[in-house]
């Protein structure tokens, strides 16, 4: 099971970097505002990864505080940067 | 080729070089193969930086002794004193010095305890002390009671699997290639017999026990007591007049035994070989269910270290194997380069923590390759972390911030309250009277330090990773890890729910898809 759960890291992990990227086509960011949606991506992902395996070996109290603690501030992180620091990049066609 | 598909592969052609000219997708391609190409470097090198961490560090310094620092005799190991009768009367006052100052009583006595150990009615009320949990510790111990274990569990050398016996020794002497080769060879055979970790220490005097002692029970005198009934009195009266019938019967006579006259040959290197206890059975701790895994350890122990023993010996070089006698473990444990010595007195493996028994064997093959004490931070760790401490319900672990030369707990200002501290060698300390007196008390095994602690965890790659950053980060976030462990979910003991989540372990057993949720591992197949 923890060979599956890598395997769909590894597709979580692919589909945030062309996430990632494809939001940079479309909006402009500072340095620090790319540093925080990267950090805060990884942090989401570490915080699934982490919930997956305490699950596996049957501690949920471990996987939800993984969620808590990694990954909601993870998301937080991106949204926060998106929120503060985005800002669109005009089409020129 | 039809002029359709023809017509088909064109229009894919020139979508595609319309697609790669549009600068917004190639950019999008770009970034995503190099931002995640980046990461995934930086995951990889991580990674590899983990393992390289999880091997730990040569620990030079290790260990750090006082001037004076020699080998503790083993008769005064509080199990050897306990299961002793005439150490009971040649030091009457050990017994007298703790009952008065931790019971209450000048009267108490470890040694009448000892036969009705483990033998108390169960109670059906109380999750962990059913007749489940009761019928499951009983049928761990039954291989060491029929084996003359429980004896050489506590401390008996010579015994049937731990014989001294070298007449089965081959003649003819093996040649190995090179001392790798050797060593290599010794750890696929401890592996094949079931050990987790393996290592091979020079042998060191200072950690031997000298003198060895025998209490010169025998398991005919146990059994004889038991066929009496003696350990389901409760009056301990009765029991002390019974053993000394026994002992008359008998004719117990302890002795002590030396290196230089009674052991048979010089041993130059000791064989380290641990075996794991059960996640989850011993998460139960304290109770009659987690003194399953710690009853088949001993059985486990026997029959490792005797196969290595017997390995040796057809190699034609002589071989004792031992579990708790003859030597520390833990020191042996350290100087094979297995863990590191933990608040709790125990050996914390990479990976196990404390959940794993200690069994060795001496020989005189000494073409090795020898293995050097480690350090991975853990006991740097137990500094900051109480959590065994904390969990010991008699209080019986040092709780102080650093690791010290000398016993400095509870009325270490009493004289001679020491007597059971191998003292001089800076580690923590524990009061193993503390320990084995709540053995006694609360009829099973405990184990509370060893559930408890930060270190014992089930193999998962996020308990890997904090083992691995572990040496890196600082003190205080080891006491942050220390407060989160709990709050994590692990390393709760009495926890009546932990009992009811072993007793399901055994579900998926038929096909275990995995293989990995066996013995020592954690979960449901």
């Amino acid at each position: 099971m923890q060979l599956l759960q890598w395997f769909l890291m590894g597709i979580m992990f692919t589909l945030g970097s062309i996430g990632v990227a494809y939001l940079s086509t479309k909006v402009k960011m500072p340095w620090y505002g790319w540093s925080t949606v990267i950090i805060g991506s990884i942090l989401v992902l570490f915080g699934i990864g982490w919930s997956g395996a305490s699950f596996l070996e049957g501690v949920a109290q471990s996987g939800a505080m993984a969620l808590m603690l990694m990954s909601m501030p993870g998301v937080l992180m991106v949204v926060l940067a998106y929120r503060y620091f985005a800002t669109q990049i005009v089409s020129k066609s | 080729m039809t002029t359709k598909n023809i017509s088909q592969n064109e229009t894919a052609n020139e979508q595609l070089e319309a697609d790669l000219d549009n600068p917004e997708r190639r950019t999008l391609l770009k970034r995503a193969a190099i931002g995640g190409g980046a990461v995934l470097a930086a995951g990889m090198g991580s990674y590899a930086a983990g393992k390289s961490s999880v091997q730990g560090v040569p620990d030079l310094s290790w260990p750090v002794v006082t001037d004076d620092f020699k080998s503790f005799p083993q008769r005064n190991t509080v199990l050897s004193y306990a299961i002793s009768p005439q150490q009971m009367m040649r030091h009457p006052e050990r017994n007298e010095q703790f009952g008065r100052l931790n019971k209450n009583n000048p009267n108490y006595n470890f040694q009448v305890q000892v036969p009705g150990y483990e033998f108390k009615p169960w109670d059906n009320s109380r999750p962990g002390f059913t007749q489940l949990d009761h019928a499951l510790q009983h049928s761990s111990w039954f291989p060491p009671f029929s084996t003359e274990l429980r004896l050489a569990g506590l401390g008996t050398p010579n015994s049937r699997f731990y014989s001294w016996d070298q007449s089965d020794v081959e003649l003819e002497q093996y040649q190995f290639g090179s001392e790798k080769e050797a060593s290599d060879a010794i750890r696929a055979a401890a592996k094949l017999y079931g050990a987790v970790r393996c290592g091979i220490a020079r042998r060191d005097k200072r950690f031997d026990y000298d003198p060895i002692y025998d209490a010169g029970i025998t398991t005919e005198m146990m059994n004889s007591l038991e066929s009496q009934g003696v350990h389901k009195l409760r009056d301990y009266k009765q029991v002390a007049g019974a053993m000394q019938e026994a002992m008359k019967e008998f004719k117990v006579q302890d002795r002590e035994l030396t290196w230089e006259h009674d052991f048979p040959f010089v041993p130059k290197s000791v064989i380290v070989l641990a075996v794991p206890m059960d996640y989850d059975n011993l998460a139960t701790a304290p109770s009659r269910t987690s003194g399953a895994t710690v009853g088949d350890g001993y059985t486990k122990m026997a029959t490792l270290a005797s196969s290595i023993a017997k390995f040796i010996k057809n190699l034609g070089f002589q071989a004792v194997a031992c579990g708790n006698d003859l030597g520390s473990s833990v020191a042996y444990g350290i100087a094979a380069g297995l863990g590191e010595g933990g608040r709790n007195n125990q050996l914390l493996v990479p990976g196990y923590g404390p959940r794993v028994r200690i069994c060795k064997v001496y020989t005189d093959f000494e073409f090795v390759e020898y293995d050097q004490a480690h350090t991975w931070g853990m006991t740097e760790f137990c500094k900051s972390c109480k959590k065994c401490g904390e969990a010991c319900p008699s209080q019986a672990i040092d709780m102080s911030d650093d690791t010290h030369f000398y016993y400095d707990g509870e009325h270490s200002d009493q004289p001679g309250y020491a007597w059971g501290n191998h003292e001089g060698i800076k580690k923590f300390h524990t009061d193993a009277k503390k320990c084995f007196d709540y053995w006694l008390e609360s009829d099973n095994d405990c184990g509370a330090c060893a559930a408890a602690c930060t270190f014992n965890e089930p193999d998962y790659w996020h308990h890997w990773f904090i083992m691995a950053i572990n040496p890196y980060t600082p003190k205080f976030i080891h006491s942050l890890m220390a407060e989160l462990h709990p709050a994590f979910g692990y390393g709760s003991t009495e926890d009546p729910a932990k009992v009811k989540k072993f007793w399901k372990t055994g579900e998926g057993m038929r096909v275990n898809e995995t293989n990995r949720h066996a013995f020592g591992a954690v979960g449901k197949a």
